[in-house]
């Protein structure tokens, strides 16, 4: 049998229908039977607040990888450097605990809860004009995708962070003084974790915005990004002494942390090699899946509205974010080169 | 079969409309309507039968998506397959003389009655043979041969498009094994 076969097994005659008339018994049956629609969804507005959401769980990813270690014996121990990537759930309770422990969730306030931490090498973005001198900048290839959706068009525009570095340092007194505020009692800092420093690695990173409002008047032009392709060198965090378990199984015994959260840092195999996600568990989907030949994540928003691919490839950290449905978004992944 | 994993409107969805249809919907109406016909026809071989899959399938998303959703047509295209083959072993659970009568055979293409029996018969066993097969197997033939490309075909899987061709390769290939 072979495919005319199979054409003609199924029926090779096409259906004779009118649009119109099935039209007309579909208002009837919606009428008739009071079924509600859903008004067509705001898209700009979903569309840019899902944008900004993704991109910053993705910003995770990408200031993580801008911190740079440098200076550092090497007696250090390397206990963090991401192969894979995972989604974490993190529910409305974490960030509000979040929140109130970290002053709006910026990172250096965060950490400050628990410690001291301190820039080596402040993270410097900049913009610069075209691909070949973001990778001149980057001082590593910047790969692009090679085939997008029609919704993306014009040319993307560059942007740069340089390497840079930190470090922390845990602090018994600081971690009970942030706990305080919030009238909790956190449990005590292990003694061999008091004190103890954490050296932060990674970047440069490399960003690509297409869509991106161009900052010139009178353009007309689209006011969000349609795509944004991130790359950037994997992150790396070293350690004087404490272990990433030790560490773990601290977080775990932070108040706030929702059961929830908990299950899934508990369920990260090797945490010394995945860099988690944190994804809203209230609001978007996440899975694994395969992209590039490996193992990514998918998240995307309950509407379908945007998505975001985040993956990890020899040595470098990737994710493609935009209003696309799952199967583009993978597209696009896998057509970067 | 697995429809793409979208939920409703969400809290960022605009709420539910009554009485009246959105151009945009309308116009998704008459962009998708025949090819969603003509996905189910393929498994049903029976057009008012596919229509009447078509309808409810586009009920059930005017009722729980906004017609401008993004992926609206490759979850239509989807929909229609499962909502067909759904229909097809539902019949398939009546009795095959039923099943018999409730296909009406193209009369019109052959002239002898013997060649009406025979082409009768082998309609029913093509719907036993799609209603027999994997689900995705089943829904990768009927949006093929019902015309939608491969990359039509990869966005209402949720599947790579270059995987489509290694799966409809594999799909025909079991088809004509079940039909033999």
């Amino acid at each position: 049998m072979n495919d005319t076969d199979i054409v003609r097994a199924l029926g090779a005659t096409e259906p004779q229908v009118n649009t119109e008339d099935a039209l007309t018994r579909f208002r009837a049956r919606v009428e008739s039977e009071g079924i509600a629609g859903v008004a067509p969804a705001a898209r700009r507005r979903v569309t840019s607040r899902w944008l900004q959401g993704l991109a910053a769980a993705a910003g995770v990813v990408i200031v993580a990888s801008a911190l740079t270690l440098s200076g550092v014996a090497d007696s250090v121990l390397k206990i963090f450097e991401p192969k894979s990537v995972v989604a974490v759930p993190i529910t409305q309770s974490d960030l509000n605990y979040l929140g109130q422990a970290c002053s709006g969730l910026n990172l250096q306030d965060c950490m400050g809860a628990y410690g001291t931490f301190v820039w080596t090498t402040p993270p410097q973005p900049k913009e610069v004009q075209s691909r070949s001198q973001a990778s001149a900048e980057a001082g590593f290839a910047v790969q692009a995708p090679t085939a997008v959706p029609s919704s993306v068009t014009g040319d993307p525009r560059y942007g740069v962070i340089n390497r840079s570095s930190a470090t922390f340092t845990f602090s018994a007194d600081s971690t009970r003084q942030a706990a305080s505020r919030q009238n909790r009692t956190a449990p005590p800092l292990p003694a061999n974790i008091d004190g103890s420093k954490l050296f932060i690695t990674g970047g440069p990173a490399v960003v690509q915005i297409w869509g991106a409002p161009t900052g010139h008047s009178g353009q007309g032009g689209p006011d969000i990004p349609t795509l944004i392709v991130g790359q950037a060198k994997a992150p790396t965090i070293s350690s004087d002494g404490v272990t990433v378990d030790q560490l773990r199984g601290y977080l775990l015994s932070q108040p706030g942390v929702s059961p929830q959260l908990a299950a899934a840092i508990r369920a990260i195999g090797d945490p010394s090699s995945t860099l988690p996600v944190p994804v809203p568990a209230e609001l978007a989907i996440s899975h694994p899946v395969t992209v590039q030949g490996v193992q990514g994540l998918f998240v995307g928003d309950n509407t379908g509205i945007a998505s975001a691919v985040i993956w990890q490839k020899d040595g470098m950290m990737f994710e493609v974010i935009g209003s696309f449905t799952e199967s583009q978004a993978l597209s696009i992944a896998n057509s970067m080169r | 079969m697995t429809l793409p994993a979208r939920a409703g409107a969400g809290p960022d969805g605009a709420g539910h409309l009554s009485g009246t249809i959105s151009p945009a919907f309308e116009e998704l109406f008459r962009t998708e309507y025949v090819r969603v016909v003509a996905i189910a026809h393929r498994v049903l071989g029976d057009q008012a039968e596919a229509e009447d899959v078509a309808q409810d399938v586009f009920v059930s998303f005017y009722r729980s998506h906004p017609a401008n959703a993004p992926y609206g047509p490759a979850w239509l295209h989807a929909a229609a397959a499962h909502a067909a083959l759904n229909a097809l072993r539902g019949r398939d659970r009546r009795s095959r003389r039923e099943a018999a009568q409730a296909l009406p055979v193209d009369a019109a293409a052959v002239d002898d009655p013997s060649e009406v029996v025979a082409a009768s018969e082998t309609r029913d066993e093509v719907r036993a043979v799609l209603g027999r097969l994997p689900e995705r197997s089943a829904a990768l033939l009927a949006m093929r041969y019902s015309g939608l490309s491969y990359a039509e075909i990869a966005a209402a899987l949720d599947v790579r498009a270059s995987s489509v061709g290694t799966l409809l390769r594999r799909a025909e290939d079991a088809f004509r094994r079940e039909l033999r």
